[in-house]
């Protein structure tokens, strides 16, 4: 039997290599949706680590940091935020349909 | 109002409908600008006892990197509470509710249980120094007080 694929349709869902239940602390959106401004998850909308272990939104941290409230401090710990170079790597599982 | 703060706000509230920690209801959240909160202290505490004291939270669009105002308001019921940091009107001086000590996990859930705590803990049954001349002359609105957060022991 031939069969001829006329056209497929692709789907791919975005995981963050992290535990599952970990929501940005700022937005209180899981890590694998995007931050509030964001409409696609992935690397337009990255994940930020602080040296101090805590992870954010990378758009949310950053609203944060540029207050004068935030006085460089870390929302969770109140430790100076210092970002450790990118730990997470991300994984794209993709599905295609027929 | 920004997305930002809405989207924030609507995560809150449905976890706030999922269940709140004892002795703090939701009242109302009809929209994403002013929310009203029931709280009441859990131990024995003389002062507080049989009393259930009503919050009422603001938001700006800017909320969660701004802190919400947060203030108690009086009822025929809903009495405000006496403590040496909240002002017969309601006003409360707290730290964490002005822009020196917010931060942004910071939600609604976690004011109210540190206004609980702020009550529970508390032994003075007595108003802030001033508080007849601060609520007969204060126009401002709390967050443009500038409180000075001095007195550490309550």
């Amino acid at each position: 039997m031939k069969v001829n694929i006329t056209r497929w349709d692709t789907v791919a869902t975005w995981r963050w290599d992290i535990p599952e239940d970990d929501v940005c602390g700022i937005c209180q959106v899981h890590f694998d949706g995007t931050c509030p401004t964001c409409k696609y998850p992935g690397d337009d909308c990255r994940l930020l680590s602080g040296k101090c272990g805590h992870n954010f939104h990378m758009h949310c941290i950053m609203t944060w940091i540029k207050q004068d409230a935030a006085k460089g401090q870390c929302p969770m710990c109140r430790q100076r935020f210092e970002w450790a170079d990118q730990p997470q790597e991300s994984t794209v599982q993709t599905e295609a349909e027929e | 109002m920004t997305s930002f703060a809405s989207k924030r706000l609507a995560k809150e509230l449905s976890k706030l409908k999922n269940g709140l920690p004892p002795g703090i209801d939701l009242i109302s959240a009809d929209n994403f600008e002013e929310w009203l909160m029931d709280i009441r202290v859990l131990d024995d505490n003389p002062i507080y006892r049989g009393e259930v004291y009503r919050l009422k939270f603001r938001f700006s669009p800017q909320y969660p990197i701004e802190p919400p105002e947060v203030t108690f308001i009086k009822q025929s019921d809903r009495p405000i509470p006496t403590h040496p940091h909240i002002y017969s009107n309601g006003i409360i001086c707290l730290d964490l509710l002005g822009s020196q000590g917010w931060s942004p996990v910071q939600n609604v859930e976690t004011v109210c249980m540190s206004l609980q705590s702020m009550l529970t803990g508390n032994s003075k049954n007595e108003r802030p120094p001033g508080d007849e001349e601060f609520v007969r002359s204060n126009r401002k609105r709390p967050r443009d007080i500038d409180f000075y957060y001095d007195d550490n022991t309550v």
